[in-house]
């Protein structure tokens, strides 16, 4: 049998895991009512905007959104970004903020509870174990990116029943921050997956995964703070900027940003499990 | 090995292979050593009359199957070479080297901290030794590809995965073991049944009892025909029916492949197994087949009744030391020993001259002519008292 097909069933099974379990359904749920509800608020801020800045011209208004944004992203992406819906907008925003805790809650115990349970036993016989921690990753990958997806599919839905976009610039702006969410969701699957395999009690990968996420914070805050930009680095987040970005090079750079950590971690993992006592 | 399997390589031997029987006969080993405590070694000895634990000269001969995937057809199903584990300070197991053929049924004894389940967890891959070598039908435990379904292992303590069904686990190893698609579920239903579980198959795991539990992880690990099958504690917290239930799965799988238990159930061992290791604190101390260990080709037990007047004839009641000296004078007795307390007597016998049934034969017919009553008579002191004597 070969390694893919090991991934691929080690990896629709930690779906079907995923999905069925209480924890994998309260997550999904929350996300989706806190991004649906999120929608929803944004598009009474922007009714609230709409009659408080009446006499603006569009493309004044578009004028002050670019320069707000150029405050965090080049001119370029700033220009770029001006122009999309704004509520599309701000749920990649919370899409990009949230997903790390969702990954935190949903990915800490994706290996460790088999270690911990013995489970990973029945596995380890019929699947190499960087097969099986490959599978595990992507199953985490996955679910997070079908999770992110549905929150985005019902905000584009909202958007277009509330005429906030047309539905070329909601499917084409929504799938664009969608698909702009996945490198570094995958960078942050592959730390929460890789220091699961740490540990054997999954409280304390939890714990671990919410310290490790919130150091690389740190560390970005510390980059960003001291003008450090290799610190910026190390959080997959940071690359929000390279993937926004309207020129390609910028966002493969991106891409390959997100890729990289994704790499390292995943590496490092499918090295730490094939070795470890279980 | 398949028919479309092609033979590459078969490396020469230094010796002539003595013929290994398919199926082993406790009977053909009687003039085996008894099992002997001089060193952390099990089936290494120079004993090529042994068909349970004796080095076999037999080349391992290394086939291609279909699709390039390497398989050896082996005479040694499972070896371990020095093998120690080490805990930080603590040594699991100590240096043990152990050889099991392939078609035994082989067990795993000691007392609580013995190094059982270390030494099995090390042999189904999921511990690495510390020192030493571990070979599963040639290969390394870990070497998952060129073991996948060869091996089946029935782990101690694992939970099955709660979320999915009895269907969808077995399913799913199934497919693991590259079962086709299209006859997985024909096999893991077949199994299922095997185990007694035919109506279990869309029940949650979460939801077994601990019985269905472990009849389903043992499913799993007689699945796709194995040629090895590790069982780490079959039987434990079972109740007595359903482990009756288990051993009779065990005892059917017998011929079929190799099979490793692992248990603290001496009854239950010296009832399936051919032969067994004995381990105390990490080493091995005792070795052979059942009937070596028990010595059952060198003594037997009679457990007597106290002696009684005969109440027909008023007759005064015979005299034990009598029957006792009548059995040491049958010449085919090497010794005799009467255990008060217990009342039993055993009569040791030379195993090379005489076997156990002749002198069951003889003792009786002296005891009986003493007018002695006879409670029981076995071969052997049992595995239990033997482990009791080592550990």
């Amino acid at each position: 049998m070969s390694p893919a097909t090991e991934v691929n069933l080690v990896m629709l099974r930690e779906l079907r895991r995923n999905f069925r379990s209480v924890k994998g359904i309260i997550l999904s749920v929350i996300a989706l009512i806190g991004g649906t509800g999120a929608s929803l608020l944004l598009v009474k801020f922007q009714e609230f905007k709409r009659t408080q800045f009446a006499d603006m011209s569009p493309e004044d208004m578009t004028a002050i959104r670019e320069k707000g944004l150029s405050q965090v992203y080049d001119t370029d992406t700033a220009k770029s970004l001006s122009t999309s819906p704004e509520v599309l907008f701000a749920v990649l925003m919370l899409t990009i903020w949230l997903t790390p805790l969702i990954i935190s809650m949903l990915g800490y115990d994706t290996v460790a509870s088999d270690v911990q349970y013995r489970s990973v036993r029945y596995w380890s016989v019929r699947a190499r174990r960087w097969s099986y921690f490959l599978g595990k990753f992507v199953g985490l990958f996955l679910t997070i990116s079908a999770i992110t997806l549905a929150m985005h599919a019902l905000v584009w839905v909202v958007c277009i029943a509330r005429g906030e976009a047309s539905a070329g610039a909601t499917f084409g702006w929504g799938i664009r921050f969608w698909a702009t969410t996945l490198p570094m969701s995958a960078a942050w699957c592959a730390i929460a997956t890789f220091i699961s395999a740490l540990f054997r009690v999954p409280i304390w990968a939890l714990l671990v995964t919410m310290a490790g996420f919130f150091g690389l914070w740190l560390l970005w805050v510390i980059g960003v703070a001291g003008d450090w930009p290799a610190f910026t680095y190390v959080y997959p987040n940071t690359y929000d900027k390279f993937l926004l970005s309207p020129h390609a090079w910028r966002a493969i750079t991106g891409v390959g940003g997100c890729a990289a950590i994704a790499a390292v971690a995943v590496g490092a993992g499918m090295t730490v499990f094939a070795r470890k006592d279980i | 090995m398949s028919a479309e399997a092609e033979q590459t390589e078969k490396p020469k031997a230094a010796e002539p292979a003595p013929a290994a029987p398919e199926k082993v006969e406790a009977a053909k080993v009687e003039d085996k050593v008894a099992a002997k405590d001089d060193g952390n070694e099990a089936g290494d000895k120079e004993d090529g009359d042994n068909p349970y634990l004796a080095v076999a000269n037999k080349p391992e001969v290394e086939v291609k199957k279909k699709g390039g995937k390497k398989k050896r057809e082996v005479e040694i199903a499972v070896r371990l070479t020095q093998v120690t584990k080490r805990f930080g300070a603590k040594t699991a197991v100590d240096g043990v080297t152990m050889k099991i053929k392939a078609g035994l049924v082989y067990g795993l004894i000691g007392p609580n901290g013995a190094g059982k389940t270390t030494t099995f967890s090390m042999m189904a891959g999921y511990l690495k030794p510390t020192e030493g070598a571990i070979e599963m039908l040639g290969f390394a435990p870990t070497s998952v590809d060129e073991l996948r379904s060869r091996v089946g292992v029935l782990p101690q303590d694992a939970i099955l995965p709660a979320s999915d069904t009895v269907g969808e686990f077995l399913l799913h190893m199934a497919r693991l073991q590259d079962i086709p698609k299209d006859k997985a579920e024909t096999a893991a239903r077949e199994v299922l049944a095997e185990v007694d579980g035919r109506d279990w198959w869309k029940l949650r795991c979460s939801s077994l009892s601990h019985g269905m539990a472990k009849r389903v992880s043992l499913a799993q690990a007689i699945m796709g025909e194995p040629e090895v099958v590790l069982l780490d504690e079959p039987t434990a917290g079972l109740d007595p029916r359903i482990a009756y239930e288990v051993r009779q799965i065990v005892k059917s799988r017998r011929g079929r492949c190799t099979l490793i238990v692992s248990s603290h159930n001496l009854q239950e061992l010296e009832e399936i197994c051919d032969a067994a290791i004995i381990l105390d604190r990490g080493r091995v101390v005792a070795h052979g087949t059942i009937q070596e260990l028990t010595a059952a080709s060198e003594e037997i037990h009679v457990k007597l009744a106290p002696m009684v007047a005969d109440y027909r004839t008023g007759d005064a009641a015979p005299s034990l030391s009598a029957a006792i000296a009548g059995v040491r004078d049958l010449p085919m007795v090497k010794r005799v020993e009467f255990d008060e307390e217990k009342y039993e007597l055993v009569v040791h016998f030379e195993k090379k001259t005489v076997d156990a049934e002749t002198v069951i034969g003889g003792v009786l017919w002296v005891l009986l002519n003493h007018r002695a009553r006879i409670s029981s008579v076995s071969k052997g002191r049992g595995l239990e008292q033997r482990v009791m004597e080592l550990t």
